[in-house]
């Protein structure tokens, strides 16, 4: 077996090209790490500045640090999808965090290298409580001083699952002590802690009737004793936001303030919980709010009008005060709502800063407040920045250090936009900005450049005189030199130069083979981007509007993504955004936004709108979409299907109606139906009845009677792309005709209520509905995680097969290989391309199907695409591994021979079935990248044959190009092409000195024969 | 110093000999009637002749078959230069003669008939023809063997063609 396994290997060293030469890393490929959108929503997940990094958990369940000076990743931490980071912690030299329901696991990370250090589970995390929001009840308390003599070790209390208190040993992991509240979590939500020297104090909330009452516990430090309980009668609204646990900056005294019925209340903290409930008298409240500065007793408070002020917990009196007033924030016209934001200075005093966006200036204000306590009074330093709303969004997060001595020049924002972007500013320059937002792509094309246009600039020549005409003849030539330097290195060498050099900046135009397209990417921040595919470049980027939304808010979920108009078609290429809007109220509208490719620019405005402003788009449905179809005609038209079935055109121009009226008899489609968990499929036609509605309207034709419990998961569509051959050719030049349904749908559902669970693939005629190849897989630990890809007639699925009972097989991560083929026998054809799916010998069909064992888990896989299909399709695959690998079709034949290939399947290349396919490294194009968490692989020909572009999303984006089959349509690397021009060049000066001799010579000859 | 000595020949023993192909005696002009019949008994061997020789050119085909068989063998089975070029002689050989039979034949043919008719020594032609056809088998068989020949249903596929189906899927 092993020889076998290595005559494999050897096989695929022969065969194969190696994986990735050394000298094509970032040159054909590139990779940009990103984090993800900070989770700002919480202040236990938001960004924080420690030192001169930045701390902030992200809503790609990443815990990352980056570079505040640069902007760089520093490291990351990426955490399961069923492990979300709830909350985060620095912690003396450790980064703390909670993850998981309720908070299960407590895990400590090295601050600056990112190591884990320490991993611990709190509780089971099937325990958790799964509260709104998922953070709520989960908090971690470091104590800088320790409670043990030992003093390299400090104490790390983390408050878990709404009932839980427990203080743990930051460098061993020991628990000291846990404290869990007597009634578990089912009426109180103990959701805040805070900690003096020597007590515990845990603040809960609990519901009743019409309001919310407060708990607090005290607990000895110690040991967890607890010491007191109590209950305070707090009459809030809303447990989440309206009540805070403050301890002044001496940590001694503690107090809990809340607003009670317009008012705020507070009560100070002792370890025997007796103490008066105060109010601050003569203001009315609406809000409060914590904006990090807890430890150090201030806090925000917004009055009735919206003017925010700064309360102190004053250590000597015990009470609360009001400190400052920020001047003009009260809500106006003029400015927007500000955010309210705390830090500390390079001291450690407390600093708060207040950030809006003024519609006087355009450009966003800071103001940053330092009490002088001493003399009772503060003083505020502000600045403006130029922030580019237009581009990034609003502000939705601030967080500011100050890390200069100077508090007014010395001060860095970080600020996160609504759109995802992160930027650092230091006073109004902007350090550098990352687009975090390309983190949560949806919908992503890749779509071809147009070639280089040569730029002719309309000259009246009549009335051009000679010195213009010679200037501007010149001035057109100036870029011959460097052509000529150009012309003769690629004819001396026969190499091309790096794509990336070749071009020059400004225009977006093609490179030779066509490997310069622009992807194009819609993100569920409401952006949408061009990026170069050559250097991971962003070309532009819009903000997608939100239209009459944008009084109330809402957010854009890009659902389709169609390119309407290609390189083929003339002028430039177009591509068709299809989103939901859910506006904040509730109303989801179907938008259409058009853009051009090459620029961004909106193609449905009338005049070019200014560069930079936000895209608004077209409401097509003022409800929401069930499903978007592009029409195969020559104007590339949308069909939108609205939820009461009826059909909507876009452009809604007469000519795509009349192309959709001539088509709609033919046109059918699948939908899927129902609820979750009872999903159907139902195949759909489209009528048009006048006395139903003024639209065509779909209606079912077909559905499939799957049992009740069956859920329809996932449809996926066979992927585009064109076809050299319609069948495949044996040794003995016989055939097996490809069976190439244009109809063929794969369909994956699961049935989890079955015993045992399983899941199952199904390939349909979309247009009859009939079965051609189902296949049940069993579902491991109940869970349905199967990922296909189907391209002409092959169909490749992965899923993890768990033990199954009696079966004496093994568990591991399995990929099946499906192949498809005409009739029941070889060279037995039925034209399936092209007979009606009506027919009875559209089913004939024969499956050929291999299994094998892959040594990792998938997260993505699809097939690659060229621009004829000539080339093999082979299988790009994102493991779990993180990286990227492109596994050969001829590994996953299905029709290896089980024995010693014979002659004649020698001549077709088979080799011998291997259930285990090779770990190989070379299989890897990714390099030593990391890859993680892919959502999609996108691919893309290019204009060689040989070569297909590559471009993986998910929390990364990664970018390359493979060749399958080899460069067969470059001359190779190797090949010395200037050993062939001298060869040419000295047969050439040979010819030409020896042609006058010897014409001589003949001359001679005739004379004295 | 040697000479030739021509009178000591024995002229009687070759004087019944017939004179060579177009060799005509004007000395014989005097006596007429003896050498008419010496030349009858002449041309009819003459004739005879011409037809063994033809059928040996009929048959020449076939002789050479086994040498041409053992260099396919030799030449092996790849699709190299060397065997392409004989499997390229044994095609293209057989027609080159079928097409110039007339002319091949016309030498042999009898005095009585036109030379470049296709009706003149029919049997010989009918052989060659045979033994050339033999010469392509071989050279087809060989072709079949290395696999040239479009028999299989693959050979024909890369022609097929396919219309556009005739129910549209949208996905």
């Amino acid at each position: 077996m092993r020889l076998l396994r290595q005559f494999l290997v050897t096989s695929l060293c022969a065969t194969l090209s190696w994986a990735l030469h050394e000298s094509d890393v970032g040159v054909v490929d590139w990779h940009k790490k990103l984090i993800g959108v900070p989770l700002y929503h919480s202040l236990q997940t938001a960004p924080v500045f420690y030192q001169d990094i930045v701390y902030t958990a992200t809503g790609n369940n990443v815990l990352a640090a980056l570079n505040a000076t640069d902007g760089s990743i520093v490291w990351r931490s990426i955490f399961e999808p069923e492990d979300p980071i709830s909350a985060f912690g620095v912690h003396s030299n450790t980064i703390v965090s909670l993850s998981g329901p309720g908070g299960a696991t407590l895990r400590e990370f090295d601050l600056f290298k990112g190591h884990l250090l320490l991993e611990k589970r709190l509780h089971d995390p099937l325990l958790g409580h799964l509260w709104e929001p998922s953070n709520l009840g989960t908090s971690i308390i470091s104590t800088g001083a320790s409670s043990s003599s030992d003093s390299s070790s400090s104490t790390i209390l983390a408050l878990t699952n709404g009932d839980t208190l427990t203080s743990i040993n930051s460098s061993t992991g020991e628990t000291h002590w846990e404290w869990t509240s007597p009634d578990k979590g089912t009426l109180i939500i103990y959701s805040k802690a805070i900690t003096t020297p020597t007590t515990a104090y845990v603040i809960g909330f609990a519901k009743s009737a019409s309001s919310f009452t407060l708990h607090v516990t005290s607990l000895s430090m110690l040991d967890g004793e607890v010491i007191a309980s109590v209950n305070i009668p707090a009459n809030f609204k809303n447990g989440l936001t309206d009540y805070i646990a403050i301890t002044s900056g001496s940590d001694t005294i503690s107090s809990i303030a809340w607003l009670d019925q317009g008012s705020i209340k507070a009560a100070s903290l002792k370890p025997n919980l007796k103490g008066q409930v105060f109010a601050i008298k003569g203001m009315q409240y609406k809000r409060i709010m914590d904006v990090g500065l807890s430890h150090d007793g201030q806090f925000i408070a917004i009055k009735e009008d919206g003017a925010a002020q700064v309360l102190l917990l004053d250590p000597q009196t015990s009470s609360l005060k009001v400190i400052w007033e920020f001047t003009d924030s009260a809500p106006s016209k003029l400015y927007s709502d500000s955010h309210y934001v705390g830090g500390l200075n390079k001291d450690g005093e407390p600093r708060i800063a207040r950030v809006y966006w003024s519609n006087v200036h355009n450009r966003v204000v800071h103001q940053v407040f330092s009490a002088q306590l001493a003399e009772g009074k503060g003083s505020v330093s502000g600045f403006t920045f130029p922030f580019e709303t237009s581009v990034h969004g609003i502000v939705a997060h601030v967080a500011f250090d100050v890390a200069g001595s100077d508090e007014s020049t010395g001060t860095r924002f970080l600020l996160t936009s609504s759109t995802g972007s992160v930027q650092l500013w230091q006073q109004d320059l902007l350090s550098w900005a990352r687009e975090e937002s390309l983190a949560t792509i949806k919908v992503a094309e890749i779509v071809e450049m147009p070639q280089e246009k040569m730029t002719e600039e309309h000259v009246r020549l009549e009335e051009e005189g000679f010195f213009e005409r010679v200037t501007r003849q010149f001035s057109d030539a100036k870029n011959l030199p460097q052509y000529a330097v150009n012309f003769a290195r690629r004819f001396a060498t026969g190499s091309h130069a790096p794509i990336s050099i070749s071009q020059d900046e400004e225009s977006v135009s093609r490179d030779a083979f066509g490997f310069r397209q622009v992807i194009v990417a819609a993100t569920s921040h409401g952006k949408i981007f061009g990026i170069d595919s050559s250097n991971g470049e962003i070309l532009w980027s819009r903000v997608l509007g939100l239209g009459w939304a944008a009084e109330v808010g809402g957010t854009v979920i890009p659902v389709k993504l169609y390119v309407t108009r290609t390189v083929s078609d003339g002028d430039a290429p177009q591509v068709t955004l299809v989103t939901q809007r859910r506006a904040d109220n509730t109303l989801v509208d179907t938008v259409i936004f058009h853009l051009d490719v090459l620029t961004g620019d909106d193609v449905r405005a009338e005049s070019k709108s200014p560069s930079g402003a936000i895209l608004e788009g077209f409401d097509i449905i003022s409800g929401p979409l069930i499903e978007a179809f592009m029409l195969p005609t020559q104007n590339k038209t949308i069909m939108l299907l609205d939820e009461f079935l009826q059909v909507r055109i876009y452009p809604d121009t007469p000519e795509a109606e009349a192309e959709f009226q001539a088509l709609a008899p033919s046109l059918h489609f699948s939908l899927r139906t129902g609820g979750p968990g009872q999903r159907k499929i139902m195949g759909h036609q489209t009528i048009y009845s006048p006395d139903l509605s003024m639209y065509y309207m779909a209606y079912p034709t077909w559905t499939i009677p799957f049992p009740p419990e069956e859920d329809v998961k996932a449809i996926i569509p066979s992927s585009p792309g064109l076809l050299a051959s319609f069948g495949h050719v044996l040794g003995n030049r016989t055939t097996l005709y490809k069976y190439l349904n244009p109809h063929l749908t794969a369909v994956l559902t699961s049935s989890l209520s079955n015993s045992p669970p399983t899941c199952s693939i199904y390939l349909l005629d979309g247009v009859s509905g009939s079965i051609v190849y189902h296949s049940s897989i069993p579902a491991a630990s109940g869970v349905c995680d199967v990922k296909a890809t189907l391209a002409e007639n092959w169909l490749v699925y992965h899923y993890f097969d768990d033990e199954l009972a009696g079966s004496g097989q093994s568990k591991g991560h399995r990929i099946v290989s499906v192949e498809l083929y005409e009739g029941n026998d070889i060279d037995e054809k039925i034209k399936s391309s092209d007979i009606t799916s009506y027919s009875n010998k559209s089913a004939e069909v024969t499956a050929y199907e291999r299994s094998f064992v892959l040594p990792y888990g998938l997260a993505a896989l699809t097939t690659t695409t060229t621009k004829f299909g000539i080339t093999t399709k082979d299988l790009i695959v994102a493991s779990r591994k993180n990286n990227i690998q492109s596994i050969p079709r001829r590994l996953l034949n299905s029709r290896r021979p089980r024995n010693k290939p014979t002659n004649e399947e020698m001549e077709e290349m088979l080799v011998q079935y291997d259930p285990l396919l090779p770990d190989d490294a070379r299989l890897i194009v990714s390099h030593n990248y990391e890859v993680a968490n892919v959502n999609r692989i996108v691919t893309a020909p290019s204009l060689l044959e040989s070569t297909s572009l590559v471009f993986v999303h998910g929390l990364d984006l990664f970018f390359t190009r493979t060749a399958p089959s080899n460069t067969f349509d470059v001359l190779s690397e190797n090949f010395n092409k200037v050993q062939l021009v001298l060869t040419i060049v000295g047969l050439a000066t040979a010819i030409i000195v020896t042609r006058p001799m010897m014409r001589r010579k003949r001359l001679r000859e005739r004379w004295y024969r | 110093m040697t000479h030739l000595d021509y009178t000591s020949i024995d002229t009687n023993k070759w004087k019944n000999l017939p004179p060579p192909p177009g060799f005509t005696n004007f000395s014989s002009h005097a006596n007429s009637r003896a050498p008419a019949k010496a030349s009858a008994v002449t041309s009819s061997s003459y004739a005879a002749l011409k037809q063994k020789r033809a059928w040996d050119l009929a048959l020449s085909p076939a002789k050479q078959l086994p040498m041409q068989a053992f260099m396919l063998y030799m030449s092996g089975g790849g699709v190299q230069i060397f065997s392409m070029g004989i499997v390229f002689m044994l095609l293209l050989t057989p027609f080159k003669s079928i097409a110039g039979i007339n002319s091949a034949f016309a030498p042999f043919a009898p005095n009585t008939s036109h030379a470049n008719s296709s009706s003149t020594l029919p049997l010989q032609k009918i052989a060659y023809i045979a033994c050339n056809l033999l010469t392509l088998a071989v050279g087809l068989w060989k072709c079949r063997s290395m696999g040239l020949l479009p028999t299989g249903t693959g050979d024909w596929l890369a022609f097929e063609t396919r219309g556009p189906a005739p129910e549209i899927s949208l996905f």
